[in-house]
């Protein structure tokens, strides 16, 4: 335990400002991936354990793209929308195939298109590393906000993923369309008799959740190693944020996931060698207490 | 009892069994035709556990190349007493239980008379067991962790390692560092490694050596992120409140390539002298989109150094199949294949375990990659000596790191016999 | 006590223990032995974990925990050269009797899905202590150095057959037991409160004390199954408990079959095989596997022994309407 450095970061204002900011990167890029795995579940009611896969193939796309033709704005489109289109296939052609059936039917669909997709990575690309590279736009200096750093591209990110999860969150809460969305998520028989077309509703959504993300992957892109099986510990990380915020909420989604930010960019300075512990641990107190998690709402 | 056959002495036995086969070898030289003498007409297989999925798939197919374009090497040249040798790869999946198994398999399912265990660490541990279940000769070609070889508990005799140490390399280190702590003045150090046994151990080793070389150093700070963590921003800004001036780090592969790139967006190498112990990797140094100058690093390849035609070739002759720059664990899978072919020249291809780890050990090789005379199999602990264990710094241009500076072999191992008898081990 | 088909499943425990004794006779090869005893210790691990999604509807995501538990256990007794096999492995198999008890009393109060996340909450934290904790259990290296196999008994397990033949014996031993608990009305009664929770209350059955009885029970097994693969591979690792190998005990399940006691045996067999040829043959096995999933999943939708067992039944179904129909 260091707490007195804990502490000593607290009370300065530089230190408060960068590990503030370092919580907002890891946070607002986990609350991507998230709110799509808990958008996914909240309307279809599957968890989508191949999610980390689809941040995975978001980041090659990204990759690809920029290779292809040097725009990064390309790129994150291709990653974004590539996802999209890739999920509403997946969903269409074999995750409604499972709908309705054991949990571990769905579980095992999931998990062979972690395999799958692993594989076709490592065929078309190679098993080597990768890194798409930062566009020059943002190779400027970190800028200083009272003394604490944040880098430019940083600041793109958090801005970026912000946007994203704004819309999604108006796109719900205040549109007709959220609404009916909103109604499938609680009694999908009745949407469908009143003439909504629930089997595309359902793609679509899962075509959403996906680009989530697909985003996410190629937002990382610049920054992070891509390799085969880059898509393990964000699944992991985003499945523990969707259980802590309630699956299903989007709201908590974004909770937990500042909240996991936070805990890892504090705790590297107050309990550096627990802070994975501490994230179970986390997990397992809100499944103890409220199961259904911070806002979700219960499954009967 | 196990010495004698049938009344005729073991030793009188197996005499009679190498003529017999001596025979065989004249008869395929007269008549142009093979012939069929049991065991010694057959080609002999060498296994490979090794992993080719997963996070570190490049650890296997690195392995793999080099190992691959040695048997073809060596096949060509006629094998040895007529025998050619198959190379058999297995994927364990980077599971060490999964090693285990492979590696049971491929001795006992596939035949396999020799394995070139190209596992990592936790794996190569794992098939250590087993070869001392089934005594076949083993060469560890990508565990660097001291106690393979040097703790004379986990020792077993047909087992060897050809890859380097990381206690030579932490000798070297820390007399590298010191000689630039101490004309620069470098007193704050701190430390960003991986959180499993290789980052400690590693890091570990190489402060001690630095310490001992440089007592005016001082740690004032380490971080252990996790290993294959993808993000390391709240290490960075924890370097960046501890302000030290110099840093250690023992990350490696896609993890490094992460760190030095989530670093350059806070210019964190503008005034830290940063230390790597695994910079050096041409994968990582290619992967890098933004390089800094000046960085040191561990030597793990470069085709330039040691700077001899043979190293060239290998480069040149791996890069034919893998179109790319061989990484640290291929020029060591070659130098195993160098070591398990010249031992089957010396047993006229005897593949029995004992046999060929009584050849191997104290070989001293005209290897390529030797920085002064050979690369030799040291007889008393199983792990090669003579490899480079040098340091360089990193520059903008092909192979992006120059510059290499090596100690002395003799006090490397001065230093290592210290430590050994610190720990225990001798 | 003895009915007549607990005196039928001990003939075919019997039967089962010869052919295994006697398999490597017909089969002199070490790597068959070798195949068994990975069948055995996994083939524990889906059977175990199949008597809480099979007959009880609790769906574990980490069953794993409790199969790393009993090799740890067991493999540190051993290091520790204090106390002979058998002592270490039933402490084992108790130690981990405890740890179940303790998760088990926590998880079985959640419904479904939120006691598959906290199951597989406790794992990941078992498997977190196990890598932070180096001092006692080598991190991430696991157990180095081999674990000791010293005689006992007369039995000397570094002999490789009689490792075979104690792990056989051990494993047909586990199965009997198995089948007991699943034929005793205690069986019964957690098929009941799979079927109809809510039923099994009002009938007066104290549900939360069935479930977590069975919850340690099935840990235990799963723990033989990691001592039988500590003993094989003289180690202990720590991907013995990640959620990985949970999710390959699920999914032998899932390719067995869940509804027939030997479902997830037959599962075993199949994705041992399947990884065995699948390796040797190409290292895009994940592509293999995954493809082969979505078969068993999409295709025939349920586990092999399932489907044949259904099919049998729809035959036996038809011939009588036939025979009695018209």
């Amino acid at each position: 335990m260091e707490l007195e450095a804990l502490a000593g970061c607290l009370s300065s204002m530089s230190c408060a400002v960068t590990q503030v900011s370092t919580g907002l990167i890891i946070g607002m890029l986990l609350f991507l991936v998230a709110s799509g795995l808990s958008l996914i579940f909240g309307v279809l009611g599957v968890i989508n354990f191949a999610h980390g896969s689809f941040y995975m193939i978001g980041a090659y796309f990204a990759f690809s793209a920029y290779q292809l033709t040097d725009s990064f704005t390309l790129a994150i489109l291709s990653g974004a929308l590539g996802v999209g289109i890739f999920g509403m296939a997946f969903e269409r052609l074999f995750m409604s195939k499972v709908y309705g059936r054991d949990v571990l039917m769905q579980l095992l669909v999931c998990y062979a298109f972690i395999l799958i997709l692993d594989d076709m990575v490592k065929i078309l690309y190679g098993a080597e590393y990768k890194l798409m590279g930062m566009p020059q736009t943002f190779a400027l200096p970190p800028f200083q906000i009272a003394g604490g750093f944040i880098p430019s591209y940083y600041v793109f990110m958090i801005g970026i993923s912000a946007v994203v999860g704004l819309v999604l969150w108006l796109g719900i809460a205040k549109t007709r369309f959220g609404k009916v969305v909103r109604a499938a998520a609680i009694n999908p028989t009745m949407v469908g008799a009143l003439g909504i077309n629930t089997t595309l509703l359902y793609a679509f959504v899962f075509g959403v959740g996906s680009m989530l993300a697909g985003t996410a992957g190629a937002l990382a892109a610049p920054i992070r190693t891509l390799t085969p099986g880059m898509g393990l510990s964000i699944l992991i990380e985003s499945f523990i944020v969707t259980v802590i915020g309630g699956m299903g909420s989007i709201v908590g989604a974004f909770i937990a996931a500042l909240l996991i930010g936070l805990t890892r960019s504090f705790g590297s300075m107050g309990f550096p060698l627990f802070v994975d512990g501490m994230m179970f641990g986390i997990m397992a107190l809100v499944l103890i207490l409220k199961p259904s998690g911070l806002l979700g709402r219960p499954v009967h | 009892m196990a010495t004698t056959k049938g009344g005729v002495p073991r030793r009188k036995f197996l005499k009679g069994a190498a003529s017999a086969a001596a025979v065989g070898a004249f008869a395929t030289t007269i008549t142009g035709f093979p012939h069929i003498a049991g065991a010694q007409a057959k080609v002999i297989r060498v296994g490979m556990p090794t992993i080719l999925s997963g996070r570190v798939a490049i650890l296997g197919t690195s392995s793999r190349a080099a190992a691959q374009l040695a048997v073809k090497e060596f096949n060509e040249s006629g094998g040895v007493n007529g025998r050619m040798i198959e190379l058999v790869d297995r994927d364990s999946k980077g599971r060490p239980d999964e090693a285990a198994k492979v590696t049971r398999d491929l001795i006992n399912n596939d035949g396999c008379e020799i394995i070139i265990d190209a596992e990592a660490s936790s794996g190569s541990f794992a098939v250590q067991e087993v070869i001392r279940d089934l005594p076949v000769l083993c060469l560890h070609t990508c565990s660097e962790t001291s106690s393979l070889t040097a703790d004379p508990k986990i020792h077993v005799k047909t087992a060897f390692r050809s890859a380097r140490q990381g206690i030579h390399d932490a000798v070297a280190g820390g007399k590298y560092a010191s000689a630039i702590s101490k004309s620069k003045g470098l007193k704050r150090w701190m430390t960003c490694s991986p959180d499993y046994a290789y980052g400690r151990d590693n890091t570990a080793e190489f402060l001690e050596y630095l310490k001992i070389f440089d007592p005016n150093v001082e740690v004032v700070d380490q971080v252990w992120p996790k290993l294959f963590q993808p993000d390391y921003t709240e290490n960075i800004t924890k370097i960046l409140q501890v302000k030290p001036q110099a840093m250690y780090s023992a990350l490696w592969g896609g993890d490094l390539v992460a760190f030095i790139e989530q670093s350059n967006l806070y210019s964190l190498f503008n005034n830290i002298t940063f230390f790597s112990g695994g910079l050096g990797d041409p994968p990582v140094l290619t992967a890098i989109k933004n390089l800094p100058a000046g960085l040191n690093t561990v030597y793990r390849y470069n085709r330039f150094y040691p700077n001899k035609p043979g190293n060239q070739a290998f480069a040149e002759g791996y890069n034919g199949i893998a179109k790319q720059e061989p990484t640290n664990w291929s020029w060591q899978n070659r130098l195993a294949c160098s070591f398990i072919f010249e031992a089957l020249k010396r047993t006229n291809g005897k593949t029995e375990g004992t046999a060929l780890a009584s050849e191997l050990k104290g070989m001293a090789l005209d290897s390529p990659f030797a920085v002064e005379d050979k690369i030799t199999m040291r007889d008393s602990d199983h792990t090669i000596i003579g490899y480079p264990a040098a340091w360089g710094v990193t520059s903008s241009k092909f192979p992006y790191v120059e510059n290499f500076t090596a100690p002395a072999w003799s006090e490397i191992i001065q230093l290592e016999s210290e430590w050994k008898k610190r720990k225990g081990y001798a | 006590m003895l009915g007549r088909s607990s005196l039928r499943d001990l003939a075919w425990a019997a039967l089962l223990l010869v052919g295994l004794l006697v398999l490597p006779i017909l089969v002199p090869h070490p790597a068959m032995r070798d195949f068994v005893i990975y069948v055995i210790a996994y083939g524990l691990l889906a059977m175990s974990l199949n008597l809480l999604v099979g007959f009880t509807g609790l769906v574990s995501f980490g069953h794993a925990a409790y199969f790393a538990s009993g090799a740890y256990i067991f493999g540190l007794l051993m290091q520790s050269g204090n106390v002979s096999l058998p002592v270490a492995m039933l402490a084992a198999v108790g130690g981990t009797a405890l740890l179940a008890l303790v998760i088990g009393a926590i998880c079985v109060r959640l419904k479904e899905i939120y006691f598959a996340f906290l199951t597989l909450a406790f794992q990941m934290f078992i498997h977190s202590i196990i890598l932070t904790w180096v001092s006692l259990t080598g991190g991430d290296q696991g157990l180095m150095g081999g674990i000791p196999r010293p005689t006992f008994l007369g039995i000397d397990l570094n002999d490789s057959m009689t490792l075979y033949s104690f792990c056989a014996v051990v494993f047909v031993a586990c199965l009997v037991i198995m089948r007991q608990i699943v034929q005793s009305p205690f069986g019964y009664t957690l098929r009941m409160i799979r079927d109809n929770p809510h039923r099994a209350n009002f009938l007066g059955v104290n549900v939360v004390r069935m479930k977590l009885a069975i919850f340690v029970i099935s840990g235990t097994m799963a723990s033989v199954g990691g001592i039988v693969m500590a003993l094989f591979v003289s180690g202990a690792y720590p991907e013995f408990g990640f959620w990985t190998t949970s999710g390959e005990a699920i999914f032998m399940i899932m390719l067995g079959g869940t509804q027939l006691f030997i479902g997830p045996l037959v599962g075993a067999i199949l994705l041992q095989t399947l990884n065995h040829y699948v390796t040797i043959y190409t290292e895009h096995h994940g592509l293999v596997l995954g493809i082969v999933i979505l078969i068993f999943v999409l295709g025939l939708r349920r586990g092999l022994a399932d489907f044949v067992y259904l099919w049998f039944q729809d035959r036996r179904t038809r011939k009588l309407e036939k025979e009695t129909g018209r």
